[in-house]
């Protein structure tokens, strides 16, 4: 960031003082949906008992983080964003987590501008002296809204970090051994999405995929519990099998509390699978993830992950 | 080996003397290794290291509240331990620096690589390489510190130990551990085995104030394991008991055997008595008087005793005779006649003296015989240590276990007078004495009275070091002993010591797990404060290589006290082997007790050629044990009756 600083300070940008990062910024999102997704296990979503006990099957954790702040103003209200990407592979070793290879940690800082709204001399002077990645899309135009070149500048970053994770997952499933537990969705992690070898664990449900007649039925899973497998797919992204998982009994907590979907290759995606899957990730369950504030979805193997990278970036 | 690496933060800063640094968590580090820091070098290129040593350890994992692992497990602990990833966990140490390699300019410890230090760096961080040269060797063995596989041997410096740029050693641990006594034993047979030849000569006087701890430092251990060998191999220490070992004891209240445990006759050839008379003892009144008895004229009466009534002939027109006052019987006859000659001329005072001080110094001055029985004697003969003849490398055991307070105070302090005297004068026949003192809370307490004894222990610390006496004191709370007797003391070990004890403002500057360890230390491990290190280091020492007091009475049972006839006897053989129970039987027989224990001392004393005839002399004269010369029959009555015997 010093690099950045420096460079931006010789171009001519009026530095910002000390911005929050904009992935801590309430940001308008799409607004929560159900869509419903085609059944693998029978012919609509059902709640089975996850048979057998939890068992340790997962191999390393992949995790990712971003971090993106503006970094200074161009004049004309042009907000230049610094951010840091980072994905890491941290393989069990015993019951400790160690970095898999040195090239399975990847970490990126750069100015994210948009080229076109800067001009070429401002955008040259800039990269002369730092890494400089465009937020716009050849031949967009303007006029840009000053937000509307924040929101590209965090989504740049955004793709930034899934092409990281993705080319850790890839690494993984081509060299690895053993199931990798992915933070998030596999469906856009590449050839990785096809891969017997990833397991995605999604946490969030912005979109739940279901429709009204299985909506109760996931809400009201039990600890322990899953869905039959679905498929998820969509045009841009590797078509992929999923289930819901309930890992803690949500109580008297939200009812998404403690549920998870977890995403594996369409291919070998058997009931027998989806359990045994699912139990490594009921194993995954202890120690607990706490303090984080989504403890009752995330492994502590992704925390800790995530605290490495914390640690590596920072 | 490196084993860690410093950090430090905005709220746990290192400084030049204190740093931090993490460790895996199977690094072999704990509280008291030494490590040696690998800083970035310097502007000019130059290579900084750090020595140190861990004093506290801090290990934490990412959890914010215990509470967060009780919710994770669902409150039950055997599923915690099922749980397929450990919580992160570090391992944080503290260390305290001991030397900055270069020493100039002295700046916070640098972010550096830790590595274990190795034997040549435990030399460098204990500034061991000052005192180790080769031709100014002036290293001791303290013992040898370990870590993991690595042992590097300890060395004080001589110079500091036994002076005379400092000098003194206290020895501070809870009792019933033989740490303390131990780690005597063991470091005198290493300054014994290394005391540079160019220093001179040494000695040591040892006090045994208790049962039979120092009874039998002339006989081999019971039990050396190998461990033991190889420490005493490490450090060129021999694995033997001490060669020269004299001991010395009062007499019993009886007067017929030693007070000392070691009287198994096995061990007798080198045990001999301890007795003064009044010449010796009337030097050390004060030891015995306390402030209320001797006030200035009481004070004033006994310096006139001793200046012109012990040991010449004294006479004065009042008197009925001349006096020549040699022993306690002797004082006391004078006393008599001068009180007897006052009172016959009904005077208040003699001399300027007035008779209620007469009469208060005789009570109080031929009292004395009565306190000390045993060791002094009424008669005037003197068994005494051998001043003026001591033996390099040689012990000299005074038991004074079985002695009454007042018989050891005087004890102490006339000895140690008397080394310090002969030290000054240098007559002594060594260089060096190391006197060794345990339960000095008893005898320099940090409260209580300002005793003679107290007095002499301080003057000792203060400026012994310049006469080449050294005092070696061990107690069990260091804490209660006299400041300036603890402090002048350049060298400090510490056994396992008592948390109480360890809860006191003296032990403030060791970090919490430094005192942790203390109080929990093995037997053979002590924790070593000396001049040229910068902070305590921890050590294991052998086990002394000669018989433990417990093991020594199982071995030779002390014995009964026995009989006059076979007291003397056993005596007398010492002198003259051929003395038998049968010719003392005849030569005392009918003789007064008193008469024959004063003829055994007389003998002892003098040691002469014959010593048959000597001691049968000492019956001539004085003792009515002579063939009671023939009376005259007694004419039977007229009239009794030959079977009643009340009849006449």
């Amino acid at each position: 960031m010093r690099d950045a600083l420096r460079a931006l300070r010789s171009a001519g940008a009026s530095v910002a003082h000390s911005e929050q990062a904009l992935e801590t910024r309430p940001t308008a999102s799409e607004p929560p949906r159900l869509q419903r997704a085609e059944p693998i296990e029978g012919d609509e979503v059902r709640v089975r008992r996850v048979e057998g006990e939890p068992t340790v099957g997962v191999a390393a954790f992949l995790d990712g983080i971003q971090e993106s702040r503006v970094l200074a103003h161009w004049p004309g209200g042009i907000p230049l964003v610094h951010g840091t990407v980072a994905a890491t592979i941290r393989r069990r070793v015993g019951r400790a987590l160690a970095t898999w290879r040195a090239d399975a940690t990847r970490v990126e800082r750069a100015l994210f501008v948009p080229r076109a709204a800067l001009g070429d001399p401002a955008w040259r002077a800039i990269a002369e002296g730092c890494a400089v990645r465009d937020t716009l899309e050849p031949g967009e135009g303007g006029p840009w809204h000053p937000q509307a070149l924040t929101a590209r500048a965090l989504s740049a970053v955004q793709r930034r970090r899934e092409a990281a994770e993705t080319a850790c997952a890839e690494l993984w499933c081509a060299e690895g051994d053993g199931p990798l537990f992915v933070d998030g969705g596999i469906a856009s992690a590449g050839s990785a999405a096809q891969s017997a070898l990833a397991i995605g664990v999604v946490k969030s449900h912005r979109t739940l995929y279901v429709d009204a007649d299985a909506l109760q039925r996931v809400l009201g899973l039990a600890a322990g519990e899953r869905t039959t497998a679905f498929t998820v797919a969509s045009p841009r992204r590797t078509a992929v099998a999923s289930w819901y998982l309930r890992l803690r009994d949500p109580a008297a907590r939200d009812a998404l509390w403690g549920l998870v979907r977890v995403e594996v290759a369409v291919a070998g995606a058997t009931p027998e699978r989806c359990d045994l899957v699912s139990r490594w990730l009921l194993a995954e369950r202890s120690p607990v993830s706490l303090p984080d504030p989504r403890w009752g979805a995330m492994a502590y193997g992704i925390r800790l992950t995530e605290e490495y990278l914390r640690a590596l970036t920072r | 080996m490196s084993i860690g690496r410093v950090v430090a933060t905005e709220r746990r800063p290192n400084t030049p003397h204190e740093f931090h640094f993490w460790t895996a968590l199977g690094a072999p580090v704990g509280i008291g290794t030494i490590v040696r820091v690998e800083g970035p070098p310097t502007g000019d290129g130059q290579m900084v290291s750090v020595y140190g040593v861990v004093v506290e350890g801090f290990s934490y994992t990412d959890l914010q509240t215990p509470l967060h692992d009780v919710i994770g497990a669902d409150g039950d602990p055997a599923s915690a331990v099922r749980a397929p990833t450990d919580r992160t966990e570090i391992r944080l140490y503290t260390a305290h620096s001991l030397r900055h390699v270069p020493d100039e300019p002295l700046q916070p410890v640098p972010m550096g690589i830790v590595h274990l230090a190795t034997e040549a760096d435990v030399a460098v961080a204990l500034r061991m390489d000052g005192y180790l040269k080769e031709g100014q060797n002036t290293g001791i063995p303290i013992g040898v510190y370990r870590s993991g596989l690595m042992q590097s041997a300890v060395y004080l410096d001589a110079d500091f130990l036994l002076g005379p740029e400092a000098a003194h050693l206290n020895i501070s641990g809870v009792s019933g551990l033989a740490t303390k006594t131990s780690a005597v034993e063991w470091l005198l047979a290493s300054i014994f085995a290394h005391f540079p030849a160019q220093k001179g000569s040494v000695a040591a006087v040892c006090f045994n104030v208790k049962g039979p701890d120092l009874c039998f430092l002339d006989q081999p251990a019971a039990r050396l394991d190998d461990a033991d060998r190889a420490l005493y191999d490490a450090v060129s220490v021999p694995a033997e008991p001490f060669q020269h070992v004299e001991y010395f004891a009062p007499y019993t209240a009886r007067g017929y055997s030693l007070a000392t445990l070691r009287s198994n006759e096995a061990l007798s050839h080198n045990v001999h008595p301890l007795s003064w008379g009044l010449r010796e003892v009337l030097q050390y009144a004060e030891v015995l008087l306390n402030k209320d008895d001797v006030d200035a004229k009481a004070d004033a009466l006994i310096d006139f005793i001793r200046e012109r009534v012990v040991n010449v002939e004294f006479s004065d027109s009042m008197l009925e005779r001349a006096h020549t006052v040699r022993s306690f019987t002797d004082l006391e006859q004078w006393f008599r006649d001068v009180l007897r000659a006052m009172e016959s001329r009904n005077a208040e005072s003699w001399r300027t003296h007035h008779v209620a001080t007469i009469r208060k110094v005789r009570n109080r001055l031929t009292n004395i015989s009565t306190r000390c029985r045993g060791l002094v004697t009424d008669d005037g003969t003197s068994h005494d240590l051998p001043f003026g003849n001591f033996r390099d490398r040689a012990v000299y055991v005074i038991d004074v276990a079985s002695s009454e307070e007042d018989a050891q105070d005087l004890i102490f302090a006339r000895v140690v007078s008397q080394l310090r005297e002969q030290l000054e004068r240098r007559t002594l026949g060594v260089d060096h004495v190391v006197v060794f003192v345990d339960e000095l809370n008893k005898y320099a307490p940090s409260d209580g009275p300002d005793t003679y004894v107290r007095k002499m222990l301080l003057d000792i610390a203060e400026r012994g070091r310049y006469l080449g006496l050294v005092l070696f004191a061990a107690q069990q709370f260091r804490s209660q002993v006299h400041r300036r007797v603890v402090g002048n003391c350049g060298t400090a070990l510490f056994g396992r010591m008592d948390m109480d004890e360890l809860a006191t403002p003296g032990y403030a500057t060791l970090a919490p797990a430094t005192r942790v360890k203390l109080s929990t230390l093995d037997k053979g491990q002590l924790m070593v404060r000396h001049p040229h290190f910068a902070q305590p280091v921890f050590v294991r020492f052998p086990r002394p290589a000669v018989l433990s007091g417990r093991e020594g009475v199982e071995k030779f049972p002390a014995e009964p006290e026995p009989s006059l006839e076979v007291a003397v006897t056993r005596a007398l053989r010492k002198l003259d082997p051929s003395v038998t129970l049968d010719w003392v039987k005849q030569a005392i027989v009918a003789a007064p007790e008193d008469d024959v224990l004063r003829a055994r001392n007389r003998t002892l004393q003098a040691k002469p050629e014959d010593v048959k005839a000597y001691f049968k002399a000492q019956f001539r004269g004085r003792v009515r044990s002579e063939p009671v010369a023939e009376r005259p029959a007694s004419l039977p009555l007229a009239g009794s009756s030959g079977d009643d015997p009340y009849g006449f």
